[in-house]
């Protein structure tokens, strides 16, 4: 079988573990931010209930069981993802020292300002956007945690309980929000683009990769060569010192 | 091999974690819940005995006049819709609930029965209006008193929606929201009875109780009152309100008459009221369900979850490591 043109190639990126916990979070997080803000006395109040087909948005019955739903999506997400990363030390996704001044040199970059640095793995915006969105989505869970422990019949939490967990619950949600927003919108920029089918397919393009994460591609944990469809044989790249990789079995 | 074991290790420790931070947080939950019953209060309302004066509604007026909204000359009117909640003109109303009138007799022909219900908040064992709140200003206090911070409330009414019998009531153009966004969000702040909360604080009862004249009224420990008006049932072969309904509450009413026959004189009387009086006459439908009830029953999923991811991740994992390792 003749190789594939260059440009056609692709590397794997994500694994079915990686993409399933990101749709499970990225779909919850979705029906949490939806049903979250019906949660609000706004939909009834602002037309959303006058839409076709949403009169069910303005019912605090449908909404809140739509939250604790999706909650249960997330939580297990979560739960997935973090024990998933432990497991397989897969620590490539959190910041880094620098990653800052990295992602305003990359953001420059992108503006037509300078070199883009080498990339790992992951971006150093995609570093800083992970543990924001992140962050933000574990401080949501426990605020969200105990609001559900305290509508069980039987518990009482004192005021200021109530009142500080409700805000942070908000306050998380908000900028949870703030970060989606923005992780969609660095899809806007054509220099991200390649990176899509990653979540879908769990591959990159060979030659994206090779020029925007070369510290990934060229690791020893980086990307095996394989070319689509699957060869029987696996192709390797001889290592800048010249000594073979370990083959694949 | 070696490096297995430390994963393996790895995994179950994230395991041991997952549970004790479950546990942590359940922890807290528990030293916080409803204390042994005994301090909880709740009233038992002798409907055979209530004479209809309204001694208790002048008594609650009374005390809270000076609680009363004092909203601004000039009320926002609520974006996108074209008004806002205004009670001012029938400040003076005692036949309903507003916010300017906590509680109120209803009096109805019921089967050739003339009964009197003084009506106003249930203070419900498990209150959707508190629990629901979206900005956390409404508290169940240890004596059962459901309590809504006023200057905290932003006036959204959700916890009117909520609540099984529409109790708290909006006044417009004062509170929180004036100094936010006016006219865009928020639309006053709810008024509803909070149990005379300070007087309890204080080892008083609330006033409603202590004007009385036909003894129709009697506050004490919850299980107390509860047991009072089962006896009380018992004896006139009649009928209770308000120890199932919403999940229990902290009001019992014991009346000669069935409490649906009240429901349907209630849902007659209604009707021919114009749309805005409609409010603040809540039914009387007996074993009227809990909002919270689906979603509670859903919070052992929310326990199952992180089991569920934990063990999946494991087991994927633990097949990734094992391909790695036969290469
Ligand atoms: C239509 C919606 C979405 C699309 C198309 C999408 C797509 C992607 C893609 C392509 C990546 C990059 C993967 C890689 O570098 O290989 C990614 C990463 C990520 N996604 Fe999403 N995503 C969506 C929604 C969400 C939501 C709702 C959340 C949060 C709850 C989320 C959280 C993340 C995080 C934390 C990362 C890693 C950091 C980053 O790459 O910026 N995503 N997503
Ligand atoms: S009667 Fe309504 S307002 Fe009063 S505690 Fe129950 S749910 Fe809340
Ligand atoms: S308990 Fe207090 S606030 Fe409630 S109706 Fe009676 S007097 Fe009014």
């Amino acid at each position: 079988m003749s190789p594939r043109p260059a440009k056609k190639r692709t590397v794997a990126r994500q694994d079915l573990g990686n993409r399933i916990a990101h749709w499970l979070i990225a779909l919850s997080t979705f029906a949490l931010i939806f049903s979250g803000f019906g949660q609000m006395p706004m939909y009834a109040r602002y037309g959303v209930t006058d839409l076709p087909g949403m009169a069910w948005s303005g019912d605090f019955g449908i909404t809140l069981i739509v939250h604790y739903a999706a909650s249960i999506g997330l939580i297990t997400g979560i739960a997935f993802h973090i024990v998933y990363a432990l497991r397989l030390r897969r620590f490539d996704i959190l910041p880094r020292r620098g990653d800052v001044k990295e992602s305003v040199q990359i953001i420059g970059a992108m503006l037509g300002r300078g070199e883009e640095p080498p990339s790992h793995k992951y971006l150093a915006e995609q570093r800083l956007a992970y543990a924001f969105i992140g962050a933000n989505l574990l401080l949501v869970t426990a605020t969200g945690v105990v609001k559900v422990v305290k509508n069980l019949p039987g518990v009482l939490l004192p005021g200021p309980v109530l009142f500080w967990t409700t805000m942070l619950h908000n306050v998380a949600a908000m900028l949870l929000v703030l970060g989606v927003l923005a992780h969609l919108a660095a899809f806007l920029v054509k220099a991200n683009r390649p990176l899509l089918p990653a979540m879908f397919t769990g591959r990159v393009r060979e030659e994206y990769a090779r020029k925007r994460h070369p510290l990934w591609f060229d690791a020893e944990d980086g990307p095996r060569l394989e070319l689509l469809p699957q060869p029987t044989e696996r192709r390797r790249r001889p290592r800048p010192d010249g000594t073979q990789r370990k083959t694949a079995g | 091999m070696e490096s297995i074991s430390r994963r393996a290790f790895l995994g179950r420790g994230v395991l041991a974690g997952t549970v004790a931070a479950t546990a942590a947080i359940a922890k807290p939950a528990k030293a916080f819940a409803a204390p042994a019953t005994g301090q909880t209060k709740a009233t038992f309302i002798d409907l055979t005995k209530c004479a209809g004066c309204g001694a208790c509604v002048t008594a609650c007026r009374t005390k809270n006049t000076n609680r009363y909204p004092d909203p601004v000359d000039d009320i926002p009117v609520n974006w996108p819709t074209d008004g806002f909640e205004d009670w001012q003109e029938q400040r003076d109303d005692t036949d309903k609930l507003t916010p300017y009138n906590w509680i109120y007799v209803e009096q109805l022909e019921v089967d050739g029965v003339s009964v009197n219900i003084p009506r106003r908040c249930m203070h419900c064992d498990n209150p959707p209006c508190a629990n629901l709140c979206p900005f956390g200003v409404q508290e169940k206090t240890a004596e059962g008193a459901v309590v809504i911070d006023h200057s905290g409330c932003m006036g959204g009414a959700k916890c009117r929606d909520v609540c099984a019998w529409g109790i708290p009531q909006r006044q417009a153009g004062v509170g929180l929201y004036l100094n936010v966004l006016p006219g865009i969000m928020g639309g006053g702040v709810m008024y509803k009875c909070d149990m005379c909360a300070d007087r309890l604080a204080a080892g008083g009862v609330p006033a409603c109780v202590e004007a009385c004249p036909s003894g129709a009224v009697t506050f004490g420990d919850q299980e107390e009152m509860r047991a009072l008006a089962r006896a009380r049932t018992e004896e006139i072969g009649g009928h209770l309100y308000g120890d199932a309904e919403n999940g229990g509450t902290s009001t019992f009413y014991v009346s000669p008459v069935a409490f649906d026959r009240i429901d349907t004189a209630l849902s007659r009387k209604r009707i021919a009221l114009s749309k805005k009086n409609r409010t603040g006459v809540p039914h009387m439908k007996p074993n009227v369900g809990n909002r919270l009830d689906t979603a509670n029953d859903m919070a052992l999923g929310m326990a199952l979850g992180p089991v569920v991811g934990v063990a999946a991740a494991a087991i994927a994992a633990a097949k990734i490591v094992k391909g790695d390792d036969a290469e």
